[in-house]
């Protein structure tokens, strides 16, 4: 009898599980060696203005997925989206990656969980009380040892009201959980350069303090070798990083743009002009 | 003694610091030489081929990347255009026993008959030695060299680093590139890019 009981409970449970939430969230699609879902940061779409959308990976263990810049290898996912006339979609916003690897073979991405971001405008033309359904059609390379290309088409049905938006519960830790990941811009007081050495760029910070930790991963491919290691100096203000160039880098560049991560949670986006002249000692 | 002793620390830094020297396969720079073995079981040495136009071509047939050119034939129809032409085409298969791509000779050779693949050799490197010297990162991943024995073209396939085969038309090939402007006496125009595809399967490597 108890037994029955538990187990009824359980059932109800499970059937639950399975009833899509509507709105916020859609069903999770399966892509290979794990799940992506699309979500919405508020509860309605209001025309006039932005709301943020989130592609969120669920990995099995061991698997990784890539950064807009992979790295070495690999390739980053890629969204067509479809979406209703009077939706605009911007550019994706990704996540700090990690670096993958130890051989000679480094590739940037993230494993078990992530979700990139995308902002998504109403013009104020739209008209409400209708519902948007948001389509996308995402492409992704999934990979442990070995990679596996994935397909999946994944959407969501969100109602369009002339109220402002108003966020949803149920999504808003998963938005400041990425929100969190996200490099920030470095702070206005922080000064960065460069020097163009033979075989290495130097990144100079000047941040105000002493920094014992940091790394660099490059928006661009083929300007650091990604598997050398950056070797840091400190400073009484900051450090310097040496950056060995990538052995694609045939002609000078103009801008050293990336992520700098001095934490797991301190993550900066930085563009810095490359100086042609000798490192300042 | 203090001063000595300080000598020999500063000595001791300057040879610890002094960069490790790594002979790089960069482009510009000579090949570096090897010797294989090929799946037709034949030796092939680099050196034998100066004076010829030389392709590597770094392989796996389990990657989805480099399926994308044989399934569509792509590969196959570079290697019979080029070979068709007296450069020398060699195929290297880098993965270690065990992992994705590793294939025996008579794996090879059924492949390419199967494919119609005809590279110059199918060169068969389990250990990695190869692909080590010249630090092949993906497949496919491509290299030119020319008959001094420069290394005139490394990088990938093309200009679209997807596994998708519908991206193979209207992409700029840089093999092509490389030897068509190479063999006009024009300099190669994208002589380095950023390899695309799978890691290179190495031995002990776990990605």
């Amino acid at each position: 009898m108890r037994n029955s009981i538990v187990g009824l409970l359980f059932f109800s449970l499970f059937i639950l599980v399975l009833i899509p939430l509507p709105g916020a969230r859609a069903s999770a699609t399966t892509i290979p060696h794990g799940t992506v879902d699309l979500v919405a940061e508020n509860q309605w779409i209001s025309p006039g203005s932005q709301t943020y959308f989130g592609l969120n990976f669920h990995l099995e263990k061991g698997w990784h997925i890539y950064w807009v810049n992979p790295g070495d290898s690999g390739q980053p996912p890629r969204v067509a989206w479809h979406l209703p006339a009077g939706l605009t979609s911007g550019e994706l916003e990704w996540p700090a990656p990690r670096r993958l690897g130890t051989s000679t073979i480094v590739d940037f991405g993230y494993d078990d969980a992530v979700m990139l971001l995308v902002p998504v405008r109403a013009s104020p033309t739209l008209s409400a009380n209708q519902a948007a359904q948001l389509g996308a059609e995402l492409r992704v390379l999934v990979c442990r040892e070995i990679c596996i290309p994935g397909k999946a088409q994944i959407s969501l049905t969100l109602p369009i009201k002339s109220v402002p938006p108003e966020p949803d519960a149920r999504t808003s830790e998963l938005f400041a959980a990425s929100r969190k990941s996200l490099p920030r811009p470095a702070p206005g007081s922080w000064e960065f350069h460069v020097s163009d050495l033979k075989d290495s760029f130097v990144l100079t910070a000047k941040l105000g303090g002493k920094t014992t930790r940091a790394s660099f991963f490059p928006l661009e491919e083929s300007q650091i070798d990604n598997s050398a290691a950056q070797k840091i100096v400190q400073t009484p203000t900051g450090f310097q990083l040496t950056l060995r160039k990538s052995d694609q880098l045939l002609h000078p560049i103009e801008r050293l743009k990336g992520v700098l991560e001095l934490s797991a949670n301190q993550t900066y986006l930085i563009d810095v002009a490359v100086g042609n002249t000798q490192l300042a000692r | 003694m203090k001063r000595f002793i300080t000598f020999l620390t500063l000595v001791a830094l300057l040879v610890l610091a002094a960069p490790v020297l790594v002979l790089a396969a960069k482009v510009g720079q000579p090949a570096p030489d090897f010797t294989g073995t090929a799946s037709n079981n034949q030796t092939y040495h680099l050196a034998d081929y100066h004076g010829k136009f030389v392709v590597l071509e770094w392989h796996n047939n389990g990657c989805p990347y480099t399926q994308k050119h044989y399934m569509s034939g792509n590969m196959q129809k570079l290697q019979k255009q080029w070979t068709g032409q007296g450069i020398v085409w060699f195929t290297i298969i880098s993965s270690a026993p065990g992992k994705q791509g590793y294939v025996d000779a008579n794996g090879e050779n059924n492949y390419m008959s199967k494919m119609g693949a005809s590279p110059t050799a199918a060169l068969l490197d389990p250990t990695g030695a190869i692909g080590h010297l010249y630090d092949a990162k993906t497949t496919p991943q491509m290299i030119v060299i020319n008959p001094q024995g420069v290394i005139i073209y490394d990088g990938a396939i093309d200009n679209r680093p997807t596994d998708d085969v519908k991206d193979i038309p209207g992409a700029t090939n840089y093999v092509n590139g490389a030897l068509g402007q190479a063999l006009s006496g024009k300099p190669v125009e994208t002589a380095a890019t950023r390899p695309y595809g799978c890691s290179v399967k190495y031995k002990g490597t776990w990605f």
